[in-house]
């Protein structure tokens, strides 16, 4: 698509809409002006090819990934973030591609770690995945433009999930570091703490998960641990039917002090969680009546292959849920999670930036 | 060859232009064939059998 014309914003807007390059929510115009200074904010030449974008094989040029940026509201800090998304959705681990078009209702979700969190003022407490964050809704927002704009990920003729849910508009928070007890999640993925990243993982809705934990009782662990593992391991979860796959986990800041008070690590839950993950055969083939793997010898199956399947991090505020993100289990790589660093320092000056 | 249900024939427009291969052989079915039962299924692959044949001997692609 080449240049548009309109007479004024608000026509430009609906132009936009009528195109159907739009989430169906009003966006910022994306002017050539606009489109220039968040490229700059991003750091690399305009016609660099970032990669492709499945279903449509579109070329994500830094310039069409600088309009989905311009388009949701982005702030020029911002861009960086929305370039390593990019980066890492189209990662062929990431099989974009199958993603947006499954009939499974999945979307990424962006986690960010590091620095970065500050600087682009990314919210990892109370509502990190609700209304009211800038950096959060606009940041998983220019993800999607891109993935309808360059991608082709349409409603009923490309994107086919059969409801879809809320966080295809944008579903992007931080880990809260601060308040977490444990080393951060891109640490246990190979990277230093000093470094920013993002970890992009494809996930159904947000599930929570209510754990009334009491210092009184020596239980509260286990509960915690059979609770989290249940999310996963009932039978309407590809988890259960399908298995094989990644999934998400947002711990509590208070779930999460409560276990490191009580000498837990996160490798440690990761792995009794993993292991707890199980569905009976019978309870399976009475509900979900799509079984195309064969049990194990106990007539069980397991949720996740490993413990690293299940990626874990401290974000939302403390109190009683913790929320289990299920996933899709399917596509050649079987849902897997991308980090890929933030790159710092590649940003030039922006003159008029402010006023993007 | 593939085999298109209706719901998903534009997908596989989309799908097939995007990949360079246009004019793949598709065979439209009707809506929905999986869990439609053996009876039904076997119907519905009396029905495009032809179609299928005459696609595999390089005629054009059909609409079930």
């Amino acid at each position: 698509m080449g240049e548009l014309s309109a007479v004024d914003e608000a026509a430009a807007v609906e132009l936009l809409h009528d195109l159907g390059c739009t989430d169906g929510l009003p966006v910022t115009v994306p002017t050539p002006q606009r489109v220039q200074r968040m490229g700059l904010a991003m750091g690399y030449d305009a016609d660099l090819v970032l990669g492709t974008m499945g279903p449509n094989m579109g070329e994500c040029t830094v310039e069409k990934l600088a309009v989905a940026a311009v388009m949701a509201g982005c702030a020029p800090d911002h861009a960086p973030v929305v370039l390593a998304a990019a980066r890492a959705v189209m990662d062929p681990r990431f099989d974009l591609t199958e993603m947006q078009a499954t009939t499974h209702a999945i979307a990424p979700l962006i986690v960010v770690n590091g620095p970065a969190r500050d600087w682009c003022q990314i919210h990892g407490g109370f509502g990190a995945l609700g209304p009211g964050h800038r950096a959060n809704a606009t940041i998983g927002r220019a993800l999607r433009l891109a993935m309808i704009n360059i991608g082709g990920g349409r409603a009923g003729t490309s994107d086919m999930a059969l409801l879809g849910h809320p966080g295809k508009f944008t579903m992007c928070l931080a880990e809260d570091e601060l308040n977490s007890p444990f080393e951060p999640m891109h640490t246990g993925r190979g990277f230093d703490p000093s470094q920013s990243t993002v970890t992009v993982i494809g996930v159904d809705s947000p599930q929570s998960v209510m754990i009334n934990l009491d210092a009184d009782d020596p239980t509260s662990t286990d509960r915690l641990v059979q609770s989290l593992a249940a999310a996963f391991a009932n039978v309407t979860t590809n988890n259960a039917t399908l298995g094989g796959g990644q999934a998400a986990l947002a711990l509590n800041p208070d779930h999460a002090t409560f276990l490191a008070s009580r000498g837990w690590t996160l490798a440690q839950l990761r792995e009794r969680v993993v292991d707890a993950a199980v569905v009976d055969h019978d309870v399976l083939a009475a509900s979900a009546g799509y079984l195309d793997r064969p049990p194990r010898p106990d007539n069980t199956y397991r949720c996740f292959d490993e413990p690293d399947d299940l990626l874990v991090f401290v974000a939302g505020g403390g109190g009683l849920y913790s929320v289990a993100f299920p996933s899709w289990c399917a596509g050649p790589h079987r849902n897997q999670a991308v980090t890929v660093e933030i790159e710092t320092g590649q940003t030039c000056a922006i003159p008029g930036a402010a006023t993007l | 060859m593939a085999l298109v249900t209706t719901e998903f024939w534009a997908q596989g427009d989309f799908i097939a232009r995007s990949v360079g291969m246009p004019d793949i052989p598709r065979v439209q079915l009707p809506h929905p064939v999986a869990g439609s039962g053996t009876k039904n299924m076997t119907m519905v692959a009396a029905h495009i059998l032809p179609g299928i044949l005459d696609s595999l001997n390089g005629k054009a692609a059909i609409d079930g």
